[in-house]
């Protein structure tokens, strides 16, 4: 090899799965230098998977590969060939795919990868993770990492799996959709200090991804993927100016942009008082002042902030899912702490939940049985009504062609949301709450959903209580916005006059981690 | 670790509290009262206060204090049990972690499936036919002849008596350890961490070694209470196939012959010794997984 | 009576052609226990039919006994015997344990837990022991009736905890804060549970409670003559056991390919304990 920084060579690589009708790599070639970045950017089941796979050795068994690797100075080899590569990889998976023993902290098992890797003894491999930490702008200690995964936020895990890879000291970091669905201003951190290390140890790092937030950040040199095969190439900012592929035009009109106009036909909220939350309390022994405010029918309320922050355990407080130590909640003129579960559950039949998280629908029912079932307990509706409100619903957000009774548990994560928003229509709700409707989503069906909320917003307008980290999920779906951090509210108002003046500083880290490209000027 | 303990212990004394609550209502059968539910439920409550304090009423059949009674036929069946146990452990945990893992499940299954269809007394049966034709043992399923001899005696003619009993008992626990495990490296085998860690860099045998095999061994202590179930279910057929003079033998008179007293009190030692066992097992398999070294 | 405790990880057609030859076993056994007058070279109980102790041979195929009945005959009348008292045993224990356990899981968490701790406290007795003694309290109570009642307990605890562990999950949550009613997830619990796995539940039932009756007959305390199951006969021919060993060993080979044809039916998983 001529390039002494040449890092990577991949020439005509080709991953194919018997009785595939395409291949899921199509002759694809790289090079990478050290110190070099390229985001992969491409929809789920574009190929970046197939590549991971190939660069890390874990491909399976039924992966027909054909093309060539060259690692560093050594001879390129046939990429089928599992061999132990010349350099050091450093893979970095995200911890939402759950990469951990349960009952084992994790600052152990960190440890112990990178005790193997660089053929340490398992103390030494801890402090040199302990003092990776410690150098990572943002990172917890060590000591928070003694945990075991489920006491872990993911925020905190992302940033140990950060220090594990580059700890290794690798001259590749293989970086697998590492920091999906963790949060805007956590991402951002997260990227900021992986570029900073990549600048300090001089690592070449490839980054597969979904999201357009990495490449936008990390995106001196992106590559789209699309079935198999390179679309485009270039920077970021030149694929999102417009003037790229039609493909690449489309999938960077999805990423979200905040405006500073003011919403358009969604007017401010005249409808009567639907959730009033008078003095709530998110923690117990506090401060007396709790949380009070009001969402009026028709009206839409964005609850932002981070995990553990406050949106959350606020909205399970006003649905009565968790006790508040303290204040009061009226839903539709009835405190809903007073009446019996029977009461209280006629009422409730006027709130729906869509959330992104994929155990919110019972796995065990079918399509059909999901959307239908609010339909015969609610409204004790004969068979033939049925049939056609599912019907109906379905087709509204995409599904009629599916197979109904196909179980929630065979569906893709994307179609479970969309079948959310299914049970939702037919239920007729008088508030919907909304919690990170867009998590795990890659940016197609991310934009999809938001469509699919929309109309279900503009076309039945039931209330909407958003819960979200993403200023732009915020605006797509409320008018106005309470800004928690550390279960208090910092700010409140209508979004649009949030985003034109922020006053609370967290509040400013919360817009600047969602723009990545200049907001519009307003109108 | 603690709080567990105490939920544990909470949890086996609430499960003995029960099983004394009912074997008071069996003994209760036996008790002198007028007919009717509430002089019934009166006798269970004094019954179940005797039981407090340690006074276990008389056998019918032998007049003798049931306690006593049984204090002669425990020691006997306890062994039947351990050793049967242990056989349990020495068959059943190697069969459990061989065909527990990889591709030698799929073959497995139908096998333990054949082999742990028959019935315990059928097992028996065949085992004494075979220590009778093949082994040329004496065998003491139609007489009473070595019934007395304890298990664990050197006596090379005791042994050969216990040695049917005991495989008996053994084998119909080595079906429940060898589930036990299976089930536990089902489990296991199914995490994501596997192909976490495997990718970051670990081996699959450090994988499997450091953090699998504890999960697995964890699964059996956890199942401890329904191998002791079945340990002690086989040595009720055992003791009766094999004239074993043991406790369960006399759960299986006392009920022929209504000796309600002795009923209550066998089935209180055998609930005990299950929730023993349970409690035991869920807080070994706690500490082994969750208070291990990282 | 769920399938709690799978340990099930096989080829899903290896596991179908099993299940296949399970319930194609026990429909021949239906068969042979339908046709079993047909069948027998003589009625049920028909001592002096042949020499005593007759090794196999072609006038008797699976010999004789003690008292000259027919083996085969016997074994045949043996089959429709334990059958007949196995399906009406998985029955009850179906009904009593499984149906009860999920309904329990849905009460309200009192009534639901102290249901739940006293089956606790039965399902920790062997339920051998448990339908030795209720045969026992009741004089003499119908077999199969107590054997059901025996396999009931764990049956029920099984059914109560898978139930009332998804009373926790996300999805129960969510169901309740949107007022779907208690009556509808327990409709929701017996129709997915129950419904596409109620052949399998049966089939596991009938396993079980199979041993616990075939046991208690040879103990003693099941069918009495003249009705005699196949637990009976191998009781009766033990004595003679050694030397005549076809007594007792076609009746248990039959026996054992019952339980083991039940057990393939159900799926792969080993089912209760005996």
């Amino acid at each position: 090899m001529s390039d002494p920084r040449r890092i990577l060579e991949i020439a005509e690589l080709t991953v194919a799965t018997p009785g595939a009708a395409a291949p899921q790599l199509d002759r694809f070639s790289l090079t990478l230098d050290a110190g070099e970045s390229v985001v992969v950017l491409g929809e789920d089941g574009s190929g970046k998977e197939a590549l991971v796979r190939v660069l890390g050795g874990f491909t399976e068994r039924s992966d027909q590969i054909s093309g060539t690797i060259r690692f560093a100075n050594a001879e390129a080899r046939p990429a089928a060939k599992r061999a132990r590569a010349p350099i050091r990889i450093a893979y970095l998976p995200s911890p939402l795919t759950q990469p951990f023993v349960a009952h084992v902290g994790v600052s152990g098992q960190l440890s112990r990868v990178v005790a193997r890797k660089l053929g340490s003894p398992l103390a030494s491999a801890r402090e040199e993770l302990r003092l990776t930490l410690e150098r990572l702008d943002g990172a917890p200690p060590l000591s928070l990492l003694n945990e075991k995964p489920r006491a872990l936020d993911p925020i905190s895990t992302a940033w140990g799996l950060l220090a594990c890879a580059c700890a290794q000291t690798p001259d590749l970091v293989l970086a697998d959709h590492p920091f999906a669905d963790l949060g805007p201003t956590a991402v951002r951190a997260l990227l900021s200090a992986l570029a900073a290390e990549q600048q300090r140890l001089g690592f070449a790092l490839l980054y597969a991804t979904g999201g357009l937030q990495a490449a936008a950040r990390l995106g001196r040199r992106v590559v789209v993927i699309r079935r198999g095969r390179v679309v485009e190439e270039g920077d970021a900012a030149k694929l999102a100016s417009g003037h790229a592929h039609a493909y690449t035009s489309t999938l960077f009109k999805a990423l979200p942009q905040l405006s500073l106009d003011e919403p358009k036909g969604r007017s401010a909220a005249r409808g009567q008082p639907l959730l009033q939350v008078y003095g709530l309390e998110l923690a117990a022994g506090g401060r007396r002042e709790g949380i009070t405010f009001e969402l009026r029918r028709g009206a839409s309320l964005a609850l932002v902030g981070e995990e553990v922050s406050g949106p959350r355990e606020l909205a399970r407080a006003v649905l009565g899912l968790d006790r508040a130590p303290a204040g009061r909640v009226v839903f539709d003129a009835v405190d809903l702490n007073i009446l019996s579960q029977t009461m209280t559950s006629r009422l409730r039949r006027r709130i729906a939940f869509i959330t992104g998280a994929d155990d919110a629908l019972d796995p065990r029912m079918t399509l059909w049985d999901v959307v239908d079932e609010p339909l015969r307990a609610h409204l004790n509706l004969a068979g033939d009504l049925v049939a056609g409100y599912r019907e109906t619903a379905l087709k509204r957000v995409g599904l009629a062609s599916h197979e109904g009774k196909r179980t929630v548990a065979t569906l893709s994560a994307f179609d479970k949301r969309r079948l959310q928003v299914a049970r939702a229509i037919v239920s007729a709700p008088l508030l919907a709450v909304v919690d990170e409707p867009l998590r795990g989503l890659d940016a197609f069906a991310q934009t999809i959903m938001r469509e699919v909320l929309t109309d279900f917003r503009t076309q039945q307008g039931p209330a909407f209580l958003v819960i979200t980290s993403d200023f732009t999920v915020a605006q797509a779906l409320a008018d106005e916005a309470m800004v928690f951090k550390d279960k208090k509210i910092v700010e409140r108002g209508p979004i649009v006059d949030i985003l034109r003046a922020p006053k609370d500083p967290y509040t400013k880290e919360l817009i600047e981690a969602v723009t990545l490209l200049k907001p519009d000027p307003p109108g | 670790m603690l709080n567990f303990a105490a939920r544990q212990t909470g949890r086996f004394a609430l499960g003995l509290l029960g099983a004394m609550v009912l074997a008071a209502a069996i003994s209760a059968i036996a008790a002198p009262r007028a007919p009717g539910l509430g002089p019934f439920l009166q006798a269970a409550g004094l019954r179940l206060w005797a039981f407090v304090q340690f006074d276990f009423g008389k056998s019918a059949i032998s007049g003798f204090a049931a306690i006593d009674e049984l204090g002669r036929r425990v020691p006997a069946t306890l062994a039947l049990v351990l050793a049967g146990g242990g056989v349990a452990l020495i068959v059943g945990a190697p069969l459990g972690l061989l065909f527990g893992a990889g591709p030698i499940r799929r073959a497995a299954a139908p096998l333990m499936q054949i082999v742990t269809a028959a019935p315990v007394f059928c097992a028996g049966l065949a085992l004494a036919y075979g220590a009778v034709h093949l082994l040329h043992w004496p065998v003491s399923v139609n007489a009473a002849a070595a019934a007395s001899e304890p298990i664990f005696s050197r006596s090379p003619q005791a042994l050969e008596f216990a040695a049917l009993p005991v495989l008996t008992v053994g084998l119909a626990g080595a079906a429940a350890v060898q589930l036990a495990l299976r089930r536990a490296a089902t489990e296991s085998a199914r995490e994501t961490f596997r192909a976490g860690l495997k990718h970051m860099g670990l081996s699959a045998l450090e994988i499997e070694w450091v953090y699998a095999v504890p999960q697995v061994i964890a699964g059996l202590l956890a199942s401890a209470g329904e191998i002791v179930l079945a340990l002690l279910s086989a040595a009720v057929v055992a003791e009766w196939v094999f004239h074993r003079a043991g406790a369960a033998d006399l759960f299986v008179k006392s009920v022929a012959l209504q000796d309600w007293n002795m009923t209550a009190l066998i089935l209180f030692i055998f609930a005990g010794l299950a929730f023993l066992a349970d409690f035991l097992g869920r807080v070994g398999a706690y500490a082994l997984v969750n208070e291990g070294k990282t | 009576m769920s399938d709690l405790g799978t340990t099930s990880d096989t080829a899903p057609m290896l596991r179908a052609a099993l299940r296949l030859i399970g319930w194609s076993g026990l429909g021949l056994i239906a068969v042979a226990v339908a046709l079993s007058d047909f069948l027998a070279h003589a009625p049920a109980g028909a001592a002096g039919i042949g020499p005593m102790l007759a090794a196999p041979s072609s006038a008797y195929p699976l010999g004789t006994d003690l008292l000259g009945r027919d083996v085969l005959s016997e074994t045949l009348h043996g089959l429709s015997v334990t059958v007949g008292h196995a399906l009406v045993a998985a029955l009850v224990a179906i009904a009593v344990g499984g149906l009860l356990g999920a309904v329990a899981a849905r009460l309200p968490r009192l009534a639901g837990l102290t249901l739940r701790g006293t089956m606790g406290v039965l399902a920790a007795i062997p339920a051998l022991l448990l339908a030795i003694l209720a045969i026992g309290l009741s004089a003499r109570l119908y077999a199969p009736l107590a054997a059901g009642l025996a396999a009931a307990p764990l049956a029920f605890v099984r059914a109560y905890d898978r139930v009332e562990g998804q009373s926790g999950s996300t999805y129960a949550e969510y169901a309740r804060a949107t007022g779907i009613a208690v009556a509808t997830l327990l409709r929701r619990d017996l129709t997915y549970e129950f419904r596409g796995t109620l052949a399998t539940v049966a089939a596991r039932a009938l396993a079980a409670v199979t041993i616990i009756l075939s046991t208690v007959s040879f103990l003693g305390f099941g069918a009495t003559p003249p009705a005699r199951d196949l637990g009976l006969m191998i009781a009766a021919a033990k004595a003679n056991f050694f030397h005549a060993w076809w007594a007792g060993a076609f009746p248990a080979f039959a026996l054992i390919v019952l339980i083991l044809c039940a057990r393939l039916a159900a799926g792969l998983d080993e089912g209760e304990r005996p």
